[in-house]
């Protein structure tokens, strides 16, 4: 068997893990090569809608002059809704809006397709519509290169870098995942929805490229999720995302329960009369830390959604910054592997260290209980109803009743929604804990 | 030598987005057949496009599929079918068969293979529905003519053959032959005529108005005088026969206004 | 909320995504498993409506209009009803605005 590899590293996938990864290799004088398996990176790609890209301050200086994103998001909302109801948390900045800037709006295929860009002018060699089908291994069971579809399909290489998402059938394959289970997955439902400029900005209130960004919970017809819908420079894009179990366990389909959200009389303003541009759907890696698979193996790595770091809390819901960094840790752990001339899992280790010791896993440990949390049935089902009495009592005037306590409202509140003082106080403690 | 000319077009349909660039489905045929044609015949395949620099692309994609060569001849995008053909000309002057499609993703006139081929006086086969290389110095072209009926040309070169998009699907190029496309050298000629301002030359052809007279007669009567159904003869006549008699009367008739033969 | 809203129809929602297709499929199903199956989760689940029950108790499915999310084969408490893999390289569908 000839184990002699064709280039030092693969990197399977061109989404923004698999770019910053190749970026980092092929800078390093690595020689890189890049599957994608669509016809161009980006082109498989969805997500709910904002990048935080502050971690390719290093990679890429002064990115935002170049990067493709739609809108600057300056207005940050957290909406609870019941059928009738909302309650709004909104935050805006204008310091997120000037250099360096924090959270945009970007369309996948033109985001991905612009850092996959910065790999290939770094020298790694981009190589699109070719499917990895498969992983070679040498006679010692290391990784030794993957099978792609293409006539004369094997590569081999001195390691693998598996970016290849959600799904990453690399990963299992390794032997990385122990198993894998749908209640870790959530379906995320987008529909992107043209509408002018002008229009946009005159109903989210913003500005030249300033952009709004909102999240949302209790619109998902009662089954576990959230909602969000964000504004790209002329289209809002609005979908849901839905925990898979119970969402097989019920009888509305993903399009109706978006339907639903839409005519929210709090969301149906903000995109009346819009066209449908474009309708999409993906899964995401909800469970954090709970479905993390083990990073390494002899010869390969794994990173972004293959390595479920996405980090979806509630509040918090990030998934390219993860990728972004979690590709470059892999890059640089390779780049000292293969100088280093061990690329088995000792040689490696450096790609565990670097995400254990960055925002990566620390994030991910400190919030390892809030996907959890915030897809359990009581914040799901009962807490929405409890917060928006509360605000519809706070502010109702029914003179001439006086006012009542906050306390006393808190107690018929939660009386009325059917949910329990201990568990009230234990989840209080809980997200405390997990947010605190 | 075997030549394959293909159109690069930039993004359809969003203009410039060379995301969506590429060639159209009858390019990647006259590419596939070219290839199987060069097999046959051991001779070199040259795929030759006139476009801007992005236009590389695909010429990058025919050598991973195995031509020999490729060149591409510096024209902007919007150049005209007779300059494209030129350009194109003297690149493929000696080819003995040129494989074209016969519409690119754009403008899809196909004019440029009928060109071509005026400009190296060779014989020409435009439109292919099907093709047989045969021994690969004469080949079988099988064309559409009106009624659903097929013509079949035997061409021998030199010749210019522009194909359907159906007729050969291009094969996938193996991973080997990508990789090393990727920094294969691209010849690059600048054109020889200087293209001229198409929109200074080209009038749109713009019939008069004239004025008809009214319509007369009510509708019905104007359809009737359209379809010729007033004019037609009034077959009819009511004999009294025996049933036997009546049958070879009708047949009779039936011949005379022609509904037998 | 009124069970009524204005709303495009299915094939004009999947009619604004752009699907390269191959003529191999990529999903591949069981119909013995589904034909015991009682759940028929892929039903309702798959954001692409791929699945269609039939009146004999089967599934039929295209996978022409496929997300390639996988949803499906998550969702399918068959083992190995569904089974799924990306479709060939350059195919299956094309995202612009996600």
């Amino acid at each position: 068997m000839d184990d002699e590899p064709d280039v030092d590293v693969i990197v399977v996938g061109g989404g923004p893990a698999g770019a910053c990864a190749a970026l980092v290799a092929a800078r390093a004088g690595l020689s890189t090569v890049l599957l994608e398996r669509g016809p161009f990176p980006g082109s498989k790609n969805m997500y709910g809608g904002v990048v935080y890209p502050r971690i390719l301050d290093r990679l890429i200086p002064n990115w935002w002059e170049t990067a493709p994103i739609q809108r600057w998001v300056t207005r940050r909302s957290t909406m609870v809704l019941t059928d009738t109801q909302a309650l709004t948390v909104d935050y805006r900045t204008e310091a997120w809006g000037k250099p360096p800037y924090n959270g945009a709006t970007a369309y996948r295929p033109d985001f991905d397709h612009w850092l996959a860009g910065h790999a290939e002018a770094a020298g790694a060699q981009l190589v699109c519509d070719t499917t990895a089908v498969g992983l070679l291994r040498g006679a010692s069971g290391r990784i030794v290169g993957v099978r792609t579809d293409r006539p004369g399909g094997d590569l081999r290489a001195r390691v693998v870098i598996a970016c290849d998402g959600v799904n990453s059938f690399l990963a299992k394959e390794a032997g990385l995942f122990e198993h894998t289970d749908a209640k870790h997955y959530t379906l995320g439902v987008k529909e992107t929805l043209a509408l002018p400029k002008e229009v946009i900005d005159e109903r989210f209130g913003v500005r030249g490229r300033e952009g709004v960004d909102i999240e949302m919970i209790g619109c998902t017809s009662g089954v576990n999720g959230g909602g969000f819908l964000y504004t790209n420079l002329d289209s809002v894009a609005v979908g849901v995302v839905l925990k898979l179990p119970k969402l097989a366990a019920q009888q509305l389909r993903p399009e109706e329960i978006i339907a639903r959200m839409k005519r929210h009389p709090a969301i149906a303003p903000l995109i009346e009369g819009a066209d449908l541009k474009e309708y999409s759907a993906h899964l995401i890696p909800e469970a954090g830390l709970a479905m993390m698979p083990k990073m390494t193996t002899d010869g390969m790595l794994v990173a972004g959604d293959a390595a479920a770091l996405c980090l979806a809390a509630g509040i918090w819901l990030e998934g390219v910054n993860f990728a972004m960094a979690s590709g470059m840790y892999a890059g640089e752990a390779v780049v000292e592997a293969v100088r280093n001339g061990d690329v088995g899992v000792e040689g490696l280790a450096g790609y565990q260290r670097r995400l254990s010791e960055t925002f990566v896993l620390k994030d991910h440990r400190r919030l390892r209980r809030a996907p959890e949390i915030v897809l359990s049935d009581r914040v799901q089902h009962l807490y929405p109803a409890m917060v928006a009495g509360i605000a519809e009592r706070m502010f109702q005037v029914d003179n001439p009743a006086p006012k009542p306590r906050l306390r006393t409202i808190l107690k018929q509140e939660r009386k009325r929604v059917g949910i329990r003082r201990r568990d009230l106080a234990r989840d209080g403690l809980d997200g405390l804990r997990t947010f605190g | 030598m075997i030549a394959a000319c293909v159109k690069w077009v930039a993004g359809v349909p969003e203009p410039g987005d060379e995301r969506f660039a590429g060639i159209s489905a009858a390019d990647q045929a006259a590419v596939e057949l070219a290839l199987r044609h060069g097999a046959s015949m051991g001779d070199d395949v040259v795929v030759v496009t006139a476009g801007p620099p992005a236009a590389e692309r695909a010429l990058r994609e025919a050598l991973a599929a195995g031509a020999t060569r490729a060149v591409r001849v510096d024209l902007p995008a919007d150049a005209t079918s007779s300059d494209v053909a030129t350009a194109l000309a003297g690149v493929v002057g000696d080819a003995a068969f040129v494989w074209c499609g016969d519409y690119s993703t754009d403008r899809g006139s196909g004019s440029v293979p009928a060109f071509l081929a005026a400009e190296r006086s060779a014989r020409q086969a435009l439109g292919a529905v099907a093709v047989d290389l045969a021994d690969g110095a004469t080949i079988s072209v099988t064309r559409r003519l009106d009624g659903g009926r097929r013509e079949v040309s035997t061409v021998s070169a030199p010749a210019v053959v522009s194909v359907e998009g159906a007729v050969a699907r291009l094969r996938r190029a193996g991973l080997a032959g990508v990789l090393a496309a990727r920094t294969a050298p691209i010849e690059v000629r600048r054109p020889a005529v200087v293209v001229p301002d198409v929109a200074a030359i080209v009038h749109a052809y713009r019939p008069r108005a004239r004025t008809l007279p009214p319509p007369h007669g009510s509708t019905l009567d104007r359809l009737r005088e359209l379809t010729d159904a007033a004019a037609a003869p009034a077959h009819g006549e009511t004999v009294h026969l025996d049933p036997a008699d009546a049958a070879d009367r009708i047949l009779t008739a039936l011949r005379a206004w022609s509904y037998l033969t | 909320m009124s069970d009524e809203w204005p709303q495009v129809s299915f094939e004009d929602r999947m009619s604004t995504v752009e699907f390269r297709v191959h003529e191999r499929a990529h999903i591949v199903v069981d119909g013995a498993k589904c034909a015991d199956c009682s759940t028929r989760a892929c039903v309702v689940a798959c954001p692409a409506n791929l699945f269609v029950p039939t009146s004999d108790g089967g599934i039929v499915f295209n996978y022409e209009q496929c997300f390639e999310c996988g949803t499906c084969y998550m969702v399918c408490n068959e083992e190995g009803a569904i089974s799924w893999s990306y479709p060939e390289g350059g195919f299956g569908v094309v995202f612009r605005r996600t």
